[in-house]
């Protein structure tokens, strides 16, 4: 029989990974957003004081053993955060509460990962769905990028989100690069079938931030979704595309953001290195203050070490270039009516900053 | 007929109602608990509504809910426009004194500060989970005493050597009142130093090192009490406003945005909704992955309004 792995959710990413998974000879377990059931079982089995991602993996991690799942792999060795021993808490964790799932590890582990001693996939069908796994994150990256931009300005509130999920499910569905690619160029044309107002100039706003709040819309509370139908386009900086393309120097994802180029961006503010995504956060803020962006929204896990440093200095940012920044941090006890009444009232300040003609780089008066 | 301008705030504590007529005069306010129950908060300040509106030949044009029950309310009245709390009360505080630059408002479960520039929130801030420092930690602290939140606030104002009260966390301050009580401080000093404890709490956790300039404005339900208004004054080195209308601001401000927001038709079901039964029902949406809670407005049996949904289908 086909052992399972169940493998840690990235958002809308997670239907590219569980294609990769498959090539290792193992059925994929994944979802993308953790349930309210599984963030339950992470919180009562989590220390109170870890951060809201490590809560999230391990009451996923949970939920596939309670469903018989045998494996599971999780990041490791990448990030300068405690992201990097997570693997191994994780594991510590799960084997004190007497649970029988295996903990791989996804990263550098040696030549020979120790995934793949356990699975030994045969290399070329492991290369097919490696390949169809990156086509799949092209198209994801395509899909992230649409619905941003059209359900700012859908005309019928909610279509879009509905088309994104059957994009989704569609392309979870596909096991050839051919039919994925023909697939990725047929959805430009699905996002235009949305009717869509053209006039409206939609408030413009990069979300910045921790990954796991980025991209799991159970963490961040549907945060995108609130944007969008609020009127917002949000361009959300973690693309996996462009990330895998800026760390591999492969050539995809659509913007050239090496970590070279934003290292080079932030230095002016901050030199050095500071784990997770924290300088490319305060990078893609100067970016977005340059560029005429309305504002930042800034999302990390409550004590989340790299993102909850450069707080200090995005708020430096926001007075040196004047662009409005909304630090939202998030725990197991944010309550989503106090995201939406912050996200409310940022958003009439930015409304009347517009009224006022008061807009990206252009200088707040000042008493 | 007249027209008037009905601004709602639910909040956790109080339910606040403000009826304006053309030239902007607060024809009737009023203050409720809210008690658990926002729906019969709302009725009875309705019970209230209808009485005037009729004495005074007035017509509702436009409505305007706030406050945390904001969506619930707006749903079942009908509201025209729903409007987080922070632009309502900045939007009343503006009105009633434009050259406002900081605006403190603590009410039932949240505080919040508001930063204005030239007419204009430019900045806010606002209370993470914990409740430390707002009404409702007064409100346990006069129940424990046995004496009313009035009579705390008269009490407060009477002491001369504030005492020591470590503010960081409600519980934490609570044990730090017992202690210094079995010492054998004066309950009056004891009391100012809560009021202090809370002040610094606010500036120190809400504020978080925002620049807080004067004019200051105090406002929400806990401005009533004397002794918070004195230890802000004595923290900032100002003097600390307390607006006419200031346990009313959400629902002026929510009634001032109505009244702006050029509503050709209200959409506003009446005052005389007192009079029906209404109650509520969840139901589970299972239709994508969201999962949402919908909750379902009955009045007398008919479905007027639904929350919760995340997409818009409902």
């Amino acid at each position: 029989m086909i052992e399972r792995l169940a493998i840690p959710n990235l958002g809308n990413y997670t239907v590219a990974l569980a294609a990769m998974v498959t090539g290792m000879g193992a059925e994929p377990w994944w979802s993308t957003y953790t349930s309210d059931h599984a963030m339950a079982l992470g919180i009562a089995a989590a220390p109170e004081s870890v951060c809201l991602p490590f809560k999230a993996h391990l009451g996923h991690f949970i939920e596939a053993d309670n469903a018989g799942v045998e494996n599971a792999l999780m990041v490791n060795s990448i990030g300068a955060c405690r992201l990097n021993y997570y693997r191994g808490m994780l594991e510590e964790t799960l084997k004190d509460m007497g649970r029988k799932i295996r903990i791989f590890g996804l990263g550098f582990d040696g030549f020979k990962p120790p995934v793949f001693r356990y699975f030994d996939p045969p290399l070329i069908p492991l290369l097919r769905t490696v390949f169809i796994g990156l086509e799949k994150i092209k198209a994801i990256d395509t899909i992230e990028l649409k619905t941003a931009y059209t359900r700012a300005r859908e005309v019928n509130t909610g279509e879009t989100s509905l088309l994104m999920e059957r994009c989704l499910r569609e392309l979870s569905e596909i096991n050839t690069k051919k039919a994925v690619r023909r697939f990725h160029k047929e959805m430009h044309k699905r996002f235009e079938t949305i009717q869509i107002d053209k006039s409206r100039a939609p408030l413009r706003i990069g979300l910045i931030g921790e990954v796991s709040l980025l991209r799991d819309r159970q963490l961040n509370h549907n945060l995108e979704q609130i944007l969008g139908h609020m009127g917002v386009e949000i361009k959300n900086f973690f693309l996996l595309g462009g990330e895998i393309g800026n760390n591999f120097g492969l050539s995809m994802g659509y913007k050239k953001n090496t970590a070279k180029y934003l290292a080079a961006v932030a230095k002016p503010y901050l030199e050095s290195e500071v784990g997770g995504h924290a300088r490319d956060s305060v990078a893609h803020t100067i970016t977005c203050a340059q560029t005429g962006f309305d504002a930042m929204v800034h999302v990390c896990p409550t004590g989340c070490m790299p993102e909850v440093s450069i707080r200090p200095i995005l708020r430096k940012i926001s007075e040196d270039m004047d662009i409005p920044i909304l630090p939202l941090s998030f725990d197991e006890h944010t309550c989503a009516l106090g995201v939406a009444t912050r996200v409310e009232a940022f958003l009439d300040i930015l409304r009347s900053r517009r009224q006022r003609g008061v807009r990206g780089a252009s200088g707040r008066r000042r008493a | 007929m007249r027209l008037g301008c009905l601004g709602i705030d639910v909040g956790s504590i109080s339910t606040n109602v403000v009826l304006l007529d053309e030239d902007r005069n607060i024809l009737f306010a009023s203050y409720v608990r809210v008690s658990g129950s926002p729906i019969d908060s709302v009725k009875a300040c309705m019970k209230e509504l209808a009485g005037v509106m009729q004495d005074k030949k007035m017509e509702i044009g436009a409505l305007c809910t706030t406050g945390s029950g904001r969506e619930l309310i707006g749903a079942m009245m009908g509201a025209d426009i729903v409007k987080n709390e922070i632009s309502a009360h900045a939007r009343a505080a503006i009105e009633l004194h434009p050259d406002v630059r900081t605006i403190i408002e603590i009410g039932g479960q949240d505080s919040k500060v508001t930063i204005i520039e030239d007419g204009t929130v430019v900045d806010f801030a606002m209370n993470l989970v914990c409740a430390a420092g707002t009404g409702s930690f007064l409100d346990s602290q006069a129940r424990r005493l046995d004496i009313s939140i009035e009579e705390l606030s008269r009490r407060s104002i009477r002491s001369t050597h504030p005492t020591a009260i470590a503010g960081r966390c409600t519980v934490f301050a609570e044990s730090d009142m017992i202690n210094k009580q079995q010492i054998g401080h004066a309950q009056e000093d004891i009391l100012m130093g809560l009021c202090h404890a809370l002040a610094r709490n606010f500036i120190g956790n809400v504020a978080r090192g925002k620049p807080l300039h004067a004019p200051v404005l105090l406002q929400g339900g806990v401005s009533a009490n004397l002794g918070i208004v004195r230890a802000f004054e004595d923290l900032l080195g100002c003097k600390v406003i307390v607006p006419r209308h200031h346990m009313v601001m959400g629902a002026y401000g929510a009634a001032l945005l109505a009244m702006e927001a050029n509503v050709a038709k209200s959409r506003f079901r009446g005052a005389a909704i007192w009079t029906r039964r209404i109650h509520t029902r969840g139901i589970a949406c299972g239709d994508c992955p969201n999962n949402c809670e919908i909750i379902d407005i009955i009045d007398t049996g008919e479905v007027v309004g639904r929350t919760g949904g995340r997409c818009g289908k409902w």
